[in-house]
């Protein structure tokens, strides 16, 4: 049995392996979010307070204007989670174009994360039985085969949402005066992560099924291809959040809920 | 060898709103809307898309990773002075806020921002250091004589010692903009409601020491809230009436934040008053007022705190008025300039904003351009003088109801 999508053995990069790499990037992660945290916390609980020693001020002062009255408008935490952190109408008010961008790139890539992790379940549930001695008990979609069969279809469907956000994010910083103008490194940053991510993924996955995508490239290509695919998403995806642009991911949610969904 | 320092506290900053720092997608739409950016000629230090990434820069470059294992990186004080000088630029209209497509609160970021330079000795901005001398000595910003906030009223105007209305003028309206003073208590006295004042006890609201970042030195907004609140209990108010958007925030902001206590009295600005009793239908209009009239939505007053109907409403109960909106009203409304110490600390950048504003009135072809607040009128009026558009009145709405109540203001002593 292979695991990961078949990049086991032809490496040599074993399952083992891969899963050190994972913990690696989830170790920096973890790390980087402390510092994060240590920073934020280093403001006060409360406005014109002396600052913080604990690393607890951030979600205390978070908790605490969560539970304020808010002047203007005083929506509930459940009516920001949905309508300002999940549909983004922030961003669709100000530009249907920027919404549309934004929201096939959160859609695709939350999608494929999730689907991403629900493989990786299934997979160490079908190890862990039988190594056990439960797999047989296993329902038919636990099998690895199956289920990356029953993803197959969806995968591609969301990788090409994350594609039409990525292209059209791309473009607007390439072909839009103003957005080019104001582009600095650690927009760029963030935009060439995504592209490769995506693209080393079509590529991968293009070679593996002798599709479109694989451009014609050798089968022996596949797991060298899958390998890089994986390295590459776990370092922007996980280890570089907290170091990067990437850290808006966490901190626009946070920014929201503090603010009641914002003025 | 003795450890760097780094070169920025996080000094007034809270958690959240350093936090907030690495929110900013880096959209732009904050750059888009700013009135300041904008009557600057576009200088881009005054855009808040950079403000908060140099901040966020500093942050990192203080408390970052490489900070950590090797030691703070300084921040030359040319970097620091340049930065105060952009963050000053601001008239915390709170625009970049309302298009914040992560829901930041600026407004607050820019005034932790000033607070924390204040207290490393960068901060304020010229002219804004002598508020706190002033208001700490006159308890006004306009070194008047606080005897003068209402001695001045007219032998006809009745103002209780005691009542369960209280309004309160604010050092604009009673120490420069009388007229507004006088529409506002002449209007309370037609209209039968018993109220009192302040008077020589009125201490400034402590607006121009929040907004400039310098509250905290003595304690002195602090103090001045706690003692305004005191004096408005011992005078038996319910309602506190307010025809200043600046003193309105403040109060229903400010003060229960400084003195960390839920207010005692309910915090009312006058339009919202009046429009309570024109719904009642209390008021008895007298005159027509037959002009084109529209109106600009204070910033402390709309965006700050959501009060955009009820001037609106009074506005367009008054007979013969015909009500017309500019452009951008409400949420979208376009700063007048005068804000966030900007009119004081840089004039020539508060008249630019102003005179885009008054153009923005006279592209509706309007007579008249009310606000609810003096300080707006204050900037309007002057931004109207520097195009040379004389045609068009700058009034408030308290004083337009004033007129159309057959209330006569000729009388009004001159600023």
């Amino acid at each position: 049995m292979d695991y990961f999508s078949g990049i086991s053995d032809a490496l040599r990069v074993t399952f083992v392996q891969m899963m050190i790499l994972s913990i690696i990037a989830i170790g920096i992660f973890i790390v980087g979010m402390y510092i994060n945290f240590k920073k934020w916390s280093m403001g006060s609980t409360g406005y014109g307070q002396a600052p913080s020693k604990s690393i607890w001020a951030f979600p205390k002062m978070l908790m605490y204007q969560m539970s304020q009255h808010a002047h203007v408008h005083n929506q509930s935490v459940l009516e920001t989670i949905v309508l300002d952190i999940l549909f983004q109408r922030r961003i669709l008010r100000r530009s249907k174009i920027r919404w549309f961008m934004h929201i096939t790139i959160f859609i695709g890539w939350m999608t494929l994360f999730a689907m991403s992790g629900a493989m990786f379940f299934v997979e160490m549930t079908h190890m862990i039985g039988e190594r056990i001695g439960f797999a047989e008990t296993l329902p038919w979609f636990m099998s690895p085969e199956v289920f990356r069969e029953l993803l197959a279809v969806p995968n591609d469907v969301f990788s090409y949402i994350l594609l039409i956000g990525v292209v059209i994010a791309i473009y607007r910083r390439l072909f839009v005066a103003k957005a080019r103008e104001s582009t600095i490194a650690y927009d760029s940053i963030l935009i060439i992560g995504l592209a490769v991510i995506t693209i080393s993924g079509f590529i991968a996955d293009g070679i593996r099924t002798g599709r479109f995508w694989g451009f014609g490239i050798d089968y022996a290509y596949a797991p060298p291809a899958a390998l890089f695919h994986v390295v590459i998403s776990l370092l922007f995806c996980i280890a570089y959040i907290p170091f990067s642009k990437y850290i808006h991911i966490l901190a626009i949610p946070f920014t929201l809920l503090a603010n009641k969904g914002g003025e | 060898m003795v450890k760097r320092q780094p070169s920025i506290t996080t000094e007034n900053f809270t958690a959240v709103q350093l936090m907030e720092l690495d929110a900013c997608s880096r959209c732009g739409e904050c750059v888009n809307w700013c009135p300041t950016y904008d009557a600057s000629g576009q200088n881009p230090g005054l855009a808040p898309r950079d403000k908060i990434l140099r901040w966020a820069e500093f942050m990192k470059k203080s408390y970052g990773l490489r900070a950590r294992l090797f030691g703070p990186k300084q921040i030359p004080l040319e970097e620091l002075e340049q930065f105060k000088n952009d963050v000053y630029g601001c008239t915390t209209c709170g625009m970049c806020a309302t298009v914040c497509e992560s829901a930041i609160n600026t407004v607050e970021l820019w005034e932790s921002m000033r607070a924390n330079l204040v207290k490393s000795g960068i901060g304020p901005f010229g002219k804004q250091g002598m508020f706190l001398k002033l208001i700490g000595e006159y308890k006004n910003p306009y070194m008047a004589d606080n005897k003068d906030r209402i001695n001045w009223f007219p032998a006809d105007i009745k103002v209780e010692e005691q009542a369960e209305v209280l309004y309160f003028g604010g050092c604009t309206a009673e120490l420069r903009q009388r007229k507004l003073a006088l529409a506002t208590a002449r209007v309370l006295n037609k209209l039968g409601i018993k109220f009192t004042m302040l008077g020589e006890d009125e201490i400034c609201c402590g607006s121009a020491l929040i907004r400039t970042g310098q509250y905290f030195i003595n304690d002195t907004a602090k103090i001045n809230a706690q003692k305004n609140v005191d004096n408005i209990k011992a005078k038996g108010a319910k309602i506190v009436l307010y025809a200043c958007a600046g003193c309105y925030r403040a109060s229903l902001i400010d003060w229960p934040r400084l003195t960390g206590k839920e207010l005692p009295f309910k915090v009312v600005h006058v339009t919202e008053f009046l429009q309570d009793l024109i719904k009642k239908g209390e008021i008895k209009w007298e005159k027509s007022i037959d002009k084109k009239v529209t109106y600009h939505d204070p910033c402390h007053l709309g965006r700050h705190v959501g009060v955009f109907e009820p001037p609106r409403a009074v506005l367009e109960a008054i007979p013969g008025i015909q009500f017309i909106e500019m452009e951008r009203i409400k949420e979208n409304q376009r700063c007048c300039g005068a804000g966030g110490g900007v009119k004081a600390g840089i004039p020539d950048l508060a008249l630019g904003v102003a005179s885009t504003r008054v153009e923005d009135a006279l592209a509706t072809s309007a007579d008249i351009l009310s606000s609810a607040c003096p300080f707006c009128k204050r900037n309007l009026s002057d931004g109207r003088d520097a195009i040379g558009a004389k045609e068009l009145e700058v009034e408030d709405v308290i004083v337009l109801v004033a007129e159309a109540m057959g209330i006569d203001l000729s009388d009004t002593p001159a600023e």
